[in-house]
């Protein structure tokens, strides 16, 4: 079928799957925020001294980047009406296991905490409340991998600010005390940078969508 | 394929989904899990009566799914394709396709 109605049909059902990303596994903006919000929890966690104000920092930083990026897809990506892509089984299996992986450690953890001889303290009741919240988000907001990494990343850490640690950083004292720690950590500035990239991308592409979303309206009222 | 094949074929079309309007709300939705009524709108030029009265053809044809409810105070309408419309989709370009390849030349496009 080459005919104008059919090119104009093909069209639309390209532009339809391309703008569907935008609600699950295209950030665009959000993954730029996402990515920068990695980098300085990664960063001013390691190097600077946790004092109450960098604590609340750290926690607030999960939260606001779920509540922006959620912002961002409805009220700038998706403007023009909420439409969901559809993923592959593939990607829809991936995202269970996330999930289950997220609930196994959140258990794990709950009995690690729970099991020692010490009282616990606002500080473990802020961490276990953070670690099982990352399981709800992961489930309804974070499904593709990279939303999954530095999500994860962002809550592991403020989970962990709240018990009063952070991860350490290579090359401080802090890595030097646990170097496998410092270097299981790493990873996620350098997917921070990724996740940074492909935001920018993301962004491009869906400004290139906008314009073709106008093309096909003209002519569809021309 | 003899002239009345050829005839027999385009009768066969499905004339739920022939109509252009009707055609284009199942290429949108055949390419998403959900789509709010906007997005169509958008994208189809269409006015909001217009598509309302081709999506409760469809509706009632089977071949998609309206789910309407609330947002705060605003109306909120979404769509999904059903198992049934994306097979009389599929069905529908196979066939066309099909005539189309028939089709003997014409003029115009002897020249291309």
């Amino acid at each position: 079928m080459h005919d104008p109605m059919s090119s104009r049909l093909d069209e639309l059902e390209r532009l339809t799957r391309d703008y569907a990303r935008y609600s699950r596994s295209a950030g665009g903006l959000a993954s730029v925020l996402g990515g920068a919000f990695a980098l300085l929890a990664y960063l001013a966690g390691g190097l600077l001294p946790l004092t109450p104000a960098l604590r609340i920092v750290l926690v607030m930083l999960p939260l606001a980047w779920v509540l922006a990026r959620q912002w961002l897809m409805r009220r700038y990506y998706q403007r023009y009406g909420r439409v969901e892509e559809q993923a592959p089984l593939s990607v829809r299996v991936t995202h269970r296991l996330c999930v289950v992986t997220v609930v196994g450690v959140a258990i794990w953890v709950t009995y690690a905490v729970t099991s020692q001889p010490r009282p616990l303290n606002a500080g473990d009741y802020g961490y276990l409340a953070l670690v099982w919240l990352l399981a709800p988000v992961v489930w309804f907001w974070l499904r593709s991998p990279l939303d999954f990494i530095v999500g994860t990343f962002l809550f592991c850490q403020a989970a962990v600010t709240c018990a009063g640690f952070t991860y350490p950083v290579l090359g401080t004292s802090a890595a030097a005390a646990n170097p496998p720690m410092a270097l299981m950590t790493v990873m996620f500035p350098l997917v921070a940078v990724v996740f940074i990239v492909a935001g920018v991308v993301e962004h491009r592409h869906f400004l290139a969508l906008r314009e073709r979303m106008a093309r096909l309206r003209d002519g569809a009222t021309a | 394929m003899s002239a009345p094949s050829r005839i027999g074929e385009v009768m066969a079309l499905d004339r739920l989904v022939h109509e252009p309007a009707r055609l284009l709300i199942l290429a949108v939705l055949a390419n998403a899990k959900e789509v709010e009524f906007g997005f169509l709108e958008q994208v189809s030029g269409l006015s909001k009566g217009n598509l309302s009265s081709h999506m409760s053809k469809l509706e009632a044809g089977g071949l998609i799914e309206v789910k309407k409810s609330f947002r705060g105070k605003r109306p909120l309408t979404e769509l999904r394709i059903t198992t049934a419309g994306r097979k009389a989709l599929a069905d529908y370009r196979q066939r066309l396709a099909a005539v189309m390849q028939e089709l003997p030349d014409t003029p115009a496009t002897r020249k291309s």
